[in-house]
């Protein structure tokens, strides 16, 4: 039963990367990936998200309705660019069943939970789950602790993020939209990890 | 409410429309840009309604009793200047209205025109204004009841009231007796709603009155109803087809309530007919007017105004797709909805009241139940909706939430949906609290029934059904984007989730909502949808990658200020776009939908990982002791209270609700049995099945898409060949031009050569004759030359015979000189003088010809001819 109704996820995920993949000048040199991010309601999605784009953050940003997009390339030190089209879902619990079409055939999904929340971080697990049962296989998965610099309201001791993280093989960060703490790096890291396509 | 109305242009700050909304920095320029045209076309559309309202206000009068025309067309005068004074609420103009009319002549002039409005025609007649005034002061102090005040009230007045106005539709006699106390509470409650829009209460601006009625002011926290403003009774006369459907339906579902129909209408209305025993005779009663309403619409309007009813819907419509006037907008929005219809009586009071009796008791237990989590997200989301918005003070926030926590209780089965914040804030914007809560109901519940709910199923529907429409309209962007690896509903389906807010420019969200509410249904949606992508598919077919397409498609759409541009390409371009096409495409879409969502629920609850159905068992569990409990408490204020029946009631719904849970629940709990296995499998198969076909057709897709690639890989090759081809045709044509000239040229020196030539030959012609006249000159010379060397000859001759003569006679002479030598000397002299003539002449003819001998012949012939000529004429 499992197998069976794992085989046309893994089948229209294989639709979905091809088509994906279809579309770009994918070349050793300049990478193109669609990235997804995943997470409670108001754990800082859209923030981090603009943060890295824009450079700015913004304390009352509005609520995310379905989901929204944004796209950035970055240049890495072995002179690759990388360009990362960004998907930031809604957070709603319900809107969860509108996620597959947002993170089928996405190469990464960032998992963001609020340190400051336990709930989040359950709720992180919950979507590494799902991730890892419907997720493309090679997917690279990121966990992020945002809103490091609320330290005095932590909730979500760092050790468990990197215990999970660790368990899960995914890549762990905490980081702070509104300081700009660590959000580069959570980009850049992901863009390292990034399996590059074969040069022929 | 005060914190809830427009804010003034000019207050605004720099980044804000004139909405209030924010500006994104990009759009400031073009926003300033059609600022203009706006305000254009709103003084256009105002003098159109204008009209438009005088003229089916007129109309109407005549179906009208006639002798209220005369009172109909005074308070239109009145209307209208209100309708010059700009910006002002309708509360304010009710208020104003009101207020100024203090007599109870006038009082019954509003109220006739109440009655004009009113849902009943039979009634109307009958009823004159006493008793109107009475249902008005009714609704007035039961709004007026406030959270803590409630109990207290609701037991004696309150119920009494409700009755009153009920009463009064079905009995008019009746309420004469209480008249008498009805008119005070009408000038309370609008000095009330007055101060409200003024100042919300605060100490400075509330007079004497505001502490006389202390308690009054008590309820004004929660006083949020307002009329729609008379003028616009026409328009909700020509909606009431619209909703009254959706009534019927209600009313439906109400007949049907013992049959345990799992609806929210049920529990609504079971609430309602709690209230009051007699408030379930007069909803009944209700009911059957409403059944004899339309019977009589059948009748009365089609008798008496079918064509101009015909004819003004129409006229309607367009003036709606025109845009609806800013000041009108809200009520008008109530038009199209139905708020009044839909309007039950202390309703959203009493939703307010539970969550605040539950919000001292159940806080803790309750927050891991459905209605905590919500309320939780409801309080995450408050100030995420319209950050900034001048309105959303501290008061608006709270009417917000009011709002959503008020929506969460009367319909369970959507809760709260992010989304809804935004819709709730601009409906806040538009109308009072409780009328915004009406008018949420009425979109949520009935326009996009199965949108919001947990699964949202409908939502998944339409993005299919927007695909296959959009494949058919643009199936050249669609394959593009199949290329590009782009899934419209990426982009689409936020576009629908928020109906467009925050997604195009406010001005054209206003319009797009303008239309949707009045077709009442979702059509609008997807010719909205249609329209962007018409007006923004030529552009998304140059993008080169999915990142690209999306930016485009969201910054364009983004950036549509041109409003009516949009709503006239989505309403005439696709008009095709209509809702039995978008209801058949919906059937064929939904199985699909359902499949995956139910595989989806069945796996939360096996493997307990999604929160979402498991929390659901949760709060089913949680709820029946939490309910009893609150019955128990509540029960003991009922025995003080003869209206309490309604709280049994209301819980006896309750217990049904709970009734279904447990069946939910012993459902579930008989999950693993060998029946539902089959199902399991059965489900399994149609879905695997299912997959397969839209595998098939999306291989089909990937085929024609590759086709269409190939084929556009073909005419690339081609348009290359023919370029090349072109190139070189160009290349042979500039060669052949270059040899054309070069012919030219050559042409031309070939001409001058010619020319050359023939004048060559004329010279050598010419030279030639001069030849041959020279030849014969030459041999005539010779032939004069030979006579005169002959003649020479001869001469010579004779010189030569001459000479010897002359020797001979010389030597004879000297012979015989030497022989006669005396007489020799007179002789010889003579004969001497005589010879030098004769040597000289020799010696001429001897040296000539020796000097001859080394000359050319020219020169020759020449001299020879003169000498010739000479010597001739000389020997002649």
């Amino acid at each position: 039963m499992g197998c069976s109704a794992s085989l046309p996820e893994r089948s229209s995920n294989q639709l979905g990367r091809g088509n994906s993949e279809n579309g770009g000048g994918q070349d050793a040199k300049n990478l193109r990936v669609k990235l997804v991010l995943l997470g409670d309601s108001g754990v800082g999605k859209s923030c981090i998200v603009l943060r890295f784009v824009r450079g700015q953050f913004d304390p009352t940003s509005k609520v995310t309705v379905g989901a929204s997009f944004l796209s950035q390339t970055i240049a890495l030190q072995d002179s690759t660019t990388v360009k990362f089209e960004i998907w930031d879902t809604a957070g709603q619990e319900r809107y969860a069943s509108l996620a597959p079409l947002y993170y089928r055939g996405a190469a990464v999904a960032v998992v963001v939970y609020d340190i400051t929340s336990l709930e989040s971080f359950n709720k992180a697990q919950y979507w590494v789950k799902e991730l890892q049962k419907h997720g493309s296989s090679d997917i690279v998965l990121a966990l992020v602790g945002n809103k490091a610099d609320l330290h005095e309201q932590r909730e979500v001791p760092i050790q468990d993020g990197i215990e999970y993280a660790e368990k899960n093989g995914m890549f762990f960060i905490e980081t702070s939209a509104k300081t700009a703490d660590n959000i580069n790096e959570l980009f850049e890291e992901i863009a390292k990890r990034l399996p590059r396509p074969s040069t022929n | 409410m005060a914190g809830f109305c427009f804010s003034l242009p000019h207050n605004v700050e720099p980044m804000r429309d004139s909405y209030g909304f924010a500006l994104r920095p990009q759009h400031a320029q073009s926003y300033r840009q059609y600022a203009s045209i706006y305000k254009e076309e709103e003084g256009e559309r105002a003098d159109k309604w204008r009209r438009f309202l005088e003229q089916t206000v007129k109309s109407s009068q005549s179906c009208s009793s006639e002798g209220k025309l005369e009172e109909i067309s005074k308070a239109k005068d009145s209307d209208i200047k209100e309708e010059t004074s700009s910006g002002s609420l309708s509360e304010g103009n009710d208020f104003s209205i009101r207020k100024s009319c203090e007599g109870t002549e006038i009082e019954e002039e509003t109220s006739a025109e109440r009655v004009s409005e009113g849902r009943d025609l039979s009634l109307e007649k009958s009823c004159e204004g006493t008793k109107v005034e009475g249902e008005t002061g009714a609704e007035l102090v039961s709004e007026g009841n406030d959270l803590s005040g409630r109990k207290s009230f609701k037991g004696t007045e309150i119920g009494e009231q409700t009755n009153l106005e009920r009463q009064r539709e079905a009995d008019a006699e009746t309420k004469e007796g209480k008249e008498g106390t009805v008119p005070a509470r009408v000038s309370e409650g609008n000095d009330s709603i007055g101060k409200k829009s003024v100042s919300d209460g605060s100490t400075a601006s509330s007079s004497e009155k505001e502490v006389h009625y202390l308690e009054e002011r008590k309820a004004r926290k929660v006083q949020t109803w307002g009329e729609i403003r008379p003028s616009l009774a026409a328009v909700e006369k020509l909606m009431r087809n619209h909703v009254k459907k959706a009534k019927k339906i209600e009313v439906e579902q109400t007949n049907g309530k013992y049959d345990n129909l799992p609806s929210i209408e049920e529990s609504e209305h079971l609430e309602v007919v709690s209230e009051d025993i007699v408030g379930e005779k007069v909803c009944t009663k209700e009911m059957l007017d409403n059944s004899i309403n339309d019977a009589r619409e059948g009748n009365a309007l089609e008798d008496n105004d079918s064509p101009e009813f015909h004819s003004h819907l129409k006229e309607l419509e367009t003036l709606v797709q025109g845009g609806v006037p800013k000041d009108l907008r809200g009520e008008v929005w109530q038009a199209f909805v139905g708020v009044k219809t839909r309007r039950v009586e202390s309703y959203y009071e009493d939703l307010l009241a539970q969550e605040s009796d539950s919000g001292e008791r159940k806080e803790q237990d309750d927050s891991s139940g459905a209605l905590g989590k919500w309320r939780k997200q409801i309080e995450k989301d408050i100030s995420r909706t319209f950050p900034g918005h001048p309105a959303l003070d501290e008061n608006g926030r709270n009417s917000l939430r009011r709002l959503l926590i008020a929506y969460a209780r009367h319909n369970p089965s959507v809760g709260y949906c992010q989304a809804m914040n935004f819709f709730a804030g601009l409906l806040l914007l538009l109308m009072p609290e409780e009328n915004a809560f009406w008018a949420l109901v009425g979109i949520i519940d009935d326009y996009f029934e199965g949108y919001y709910t947990e699964q949202m199923v409908e939502s998944q529907v339409d993005q299919l059904v927007f695909e296959e429409l959009l494949r058919e309209r643009f199936p050249k962007l669609v394959n593009h984007l199949d290329y590009l690896g782009v899934q419209v509903a990426w982009i689409t389906g936020p576009w629908f989730l928020s109906i467009f807010v925050n997604m195009i420019p406010w001005e054209s969200v206003l319009r797009v909502w303008d239309v949707l509410l009045f077709e009442g249904n979702r059509v609008m949606l997807f010719r909205t949808a249609l329209a962007l992508m018409d007006l923004y598919g030529p552009a998304l077919v140059t993008t080169k990658d999915a990142g690209d397409a999306t930016t485009l498609l969201q910054s364009l759409a983004g950036s549509t200020f041109d409003s009516s541009q949009l709503v006239f390409t989505a309403c005439v371009s696709f008009l095709a776009v209509s809702e039995a096409r978008l209801e058949e495409l919906r059937e064929k879409h939904r199985p699909s939908v359902l499949v995956v969502v139910e595989e989806r629920s069945k796996k939360g609850r096996i493997w307990k990982d999604s929160k979402g159905l498991a929390s659901k068992l949760h709060s089913f569990k949680h709820d029946p002791g939490s309910l009893v409990e609150e019955m128990k408490t509540n029960e003991g204020d009922g025995m003080e209270n003869a209206g309490d029946k309604s709280q049994l009631k209301s819980h006896s719904s309750n217990l049904d609700e709970l009734l279904h849970s447990l069946n939910v629940d012993s459902e579930v709990d008989s999950l693993p049995d060998l029946q539902e296995q089959v199902v399991w499998l059965k489900v399994e198969l149609c879905r695997m099945l299912e997959e397969k076909r839209s595998t098939i057709i999306r291989a089909e897709e990937l085929e024609t898409a590759l086709m269409e690639m190939v084929k556009q890989d073909n005419r690339r090759e081609l348009s290359a060949r023919v370029e090349q081809l072109e190139r070189e045709v160009a290349e042979l044509q500039e060669a052949l031009a270059d040899k054309k000239l070069q012919e030219t040229a050559m042409l031309q020196v070939l001409i001058r050569v010619e020319q050359e030539q023939k004048v060559t030959e004329d010279a050598r012609r010419r030279a030639e004759q001069d030849l041959a006249a020279q030849k014969y000159v030459v041999h005539m010379l010779q032939e004069k030359y030979d006579k005169a060397m002959a003649s020479i000859n001869e001469m010579e001759k004779r010189v030569l015979m001459a000479e010897s003569m002359l020797e001979a006679t010389l030597q004879y002479e000297s012979g015989q000189s030497k022989a006669l030598s005396p007489r020799g000397d007179r002789i010889p002299s003579p004969r001497v003088e005589i010879p030098p003539p004769k040597s000289r002449l020799l010696n001429f003819g001897l040296g000539w010809r020796e000097r001859n001998k080394g000359k050319p012949n020219n020169e020759e012939e020449r001299r020879e001819s003169q000498c010739n000529e000479r010597s001739e004429s000389r020997t002649l």
